[in-house]
């Protein structure tokens, strides 16, 4: 009984090797050699190490930014993040078995929902999954659910967006690929399909994108932690000026304030770098295998690819989109605490990849005028869905953020909305 | 709904003998294209890369077109109809390797698609 109860209360317990267990399970249900299942679990288990240690990074870097913030400006400040979400949902909540079992169990739903519906996509995009699976695992936790309840209806709701955002996407998709093979797996696609929606009312006769000429040398704002340094870095400066030498002193000690509150952004953006490394080393064994299953499983399956698949199709488009969303992101941020939402700022990394992609949406629909209009209102959109989550996230106790990706954002609402609501019916 | 629609026959030439005189055709402009890759010292090889790749899709030998298109994309990284074809390319080869249970072919051509995709995001910063 000892060693059952060592098992159970000192290995189990430890999320790093439960993680690495399912792993293991995996590979050696593929029937993989020893050498491969033995490092696909060990790189699992590293993977989920260095999340957790750049989940810390970020949590410390928010904390300091949650104090600066409301001395400076007397509200809340709320840093738009899915690392950030996923990193304190796995450690500082303590959901990563749970998360790590959604996962795959969407991937599993994923591939049911493909075989036995119409709807023949498999989402291909990992990390997208990973965001998703820890929505539904946080806010299907909140309204109740536990134990392998948690991990189906996780899986079971996450399942039905991996097939079902490509398929109301796929119309406008196809019309940008001309043909019906790929589709798109980027959980941004409701944004999406709202800026089109604009961009179609408006944009009616208005010419391409594609025949602007565009000033060069805006891609450094594209780079992954470019972009977010170019926003964290004024943001923290600024907060700590407004905070003030006095306030800003007891936090940084020896340090000046400022130079400080610059390090602190830093760090942040070290964060980011962190944990998005242990995600690819966490994903890099497990995705590949569950692909090669899905698409054995479902021969005829129109892969759902990453938003990179239609940039191609438009590259004005997607540096109109992502300029037009910016400007949305920004407007937004100054307007939603007028009705008393928190201030969300702009990640820039989005506002990239939803806002670019989308231009290539609103391009298709509503040409130039189109993506002009429709992407201001989708960067107006993107930042208020994400903000009518923060009160749950402040009180499942987050630290100052909240998630981004308007599809997975989504989740959480109908958790929110509907799901708990009717739990609480019965409960 | 109209993602409900089925997808609409595409128009291809019906007869054996349409279709045969469309291969030769094709194999034509192949023969030319290659002969000017083959002479030209001068020319811009991208575009004719580009043009054989796309020949080689229509005449649906996607071996050949994979390897025009990667050679043109090797030579230069534009934007353009050599990447909408390649993941065009490897979801035939993927699912080709799906039907035939070779489950090495499928995770190659996964692969192959990934790594497009990140010269994609990386490519299009670069243009930015």
């Amino acid at each position: 009984m000892g060693f059952i109860d060592f098992i159970i209360n000192s290995i189990l317990t430890q999320a790093s090797i439960t993680i690495a267990l399912i792993a293991f399970a995996g590979l050696l249900l593929q029937r993989r050699p020893f050498g491969e299942v033995m490092s696909g679990s060990f790189k699992t288990m590293l993977g989920f190490l260095v999340l957790s240690a750049g989940s810390s990074i970020i949590v410390g870097s928010l904390l300091y930014f949650g104090e600066i913030f409301s001395e400076g400006f007397g509200m809340e400040g709320i840093v738009p993040s899915i690392e950030a979400i996923n990193g304190q949902a796995m450690n500082e909540l303590g959901l990563a078995n749970q998360i790590a079992l959604t996962f795959l169990a969407i991937f599993i739903f994923n591939i049911l929902l493909a075989r036995l519906t119409k709807w023949k996509y498999i989402f291909l995009t990992g990390q997208a999954l990973l965001w998703m699976a820890t929505i539904t695992t946080v806010f299907g936790s909140a309204a109740g659910f536990t134990g392998i309840g948690l991990i189906l209806i996780g899986g079971l709701v996450g399942g039905i967006f991996a097939v079902a955002m490509p398929a109301i996407a796929q119309p406008i998709v196809k019309k940008i690929t001309g043909s019906d093979d790929i589709a798109l797996g980027h959980f941004c696609t409701i944004g999406y399909l709202f800026a089109a929606g604009v961009a179609k009312l408006v944009g009616k006769n208005s010419d391409s994108t594609e025949n602007i000429k565009f000033p060069k040398g805006l891609g450094f704002l594209s780079d992954t932690y470019l972009s977010v340094a170019i926003v964290m870095v004024p943001l923290y400066v600024i907060t700590a000026a407004f905070a003030g030498g006095e306030f800003g002193t007891a936090l940084s000690g020896d340090v000046n304030y400022i130079v400080f509150a610059f390090l602190q952004a830093v760090q942040f953006v070290v964060g980011v770098y962190v944990l998005l490394s242990g995600v690819r080393l966490l994903l890099g064994e497990i995705v590949p295998a569950f692909r090669g299953i899905a698409l054995k499983v479902v021969p005829d399956a129109k892969p759902a690819l990453d938003c990179p698949v239609l940039f191609p199709y438009a590259p004005n488009a997607v540096t109109a989109g992502f300029i037009t969303t910016t400007i949305g992101t920004v407007i937004a941020m100054f307007v939603l605490p007028w009705f008393g939402l928190a201030m969300i700022l702009p990640g820039m990394l989005t506002n990239f990849f939803a806002g670019g992609t989308a231009g290539i949406f609103m391009n298709a629909v509503g040409g130039r005028r189109g993506v002009l209009i429709g992407g201001i209102t989708h960067g107006f959109f993107i930042t208020l869905l994400p903000a009518l989550l923060v009160p749950s996230f402040n009180s499942l106790g987050f630290v100052n953020t909240t998630a981004t990706d308007v599809d997975t954002v989504t989740a959480g609402l109908l958790f929110e909305w509907l799901i708990q609501p009717f739990m609480s019916l019965f409960g | 709904m109209p993602f409900f629609k089925r997808k609409k026959q595409e128009q291809q030439p019906k007869t054996e003998e349409q279709q045969t005189v469309k291969k030769e055709h094709l194999l034509e402009e192949i023969e030319t294209y290659q002969n000017r890759l083959a002479n030209g010292d001068n020319e811009d090889s991208v575009p004719l890369f580009n043009m054989l790749g796309s020949l080689y899709f229509e005449l649906e030998d996607y071996d050949q077109a994979i390897h025009f298109y990667e050679q043109s994309i090797e030579q230069k990284k534009a934007i353009g109809k050599a990447f909408t074809d390649l993941v065009k390319l490897y979801n035939v080869k993927r699912k080709q390797a799906s039907n035939a249970k070779d489950h090495q072919a499928v995770q190659y051509y996964l692969q192959k698609s990934d790594e497009l995709m990140k010269l994609t995001k990386d490519s299009i910063r670069e243009n930015m």
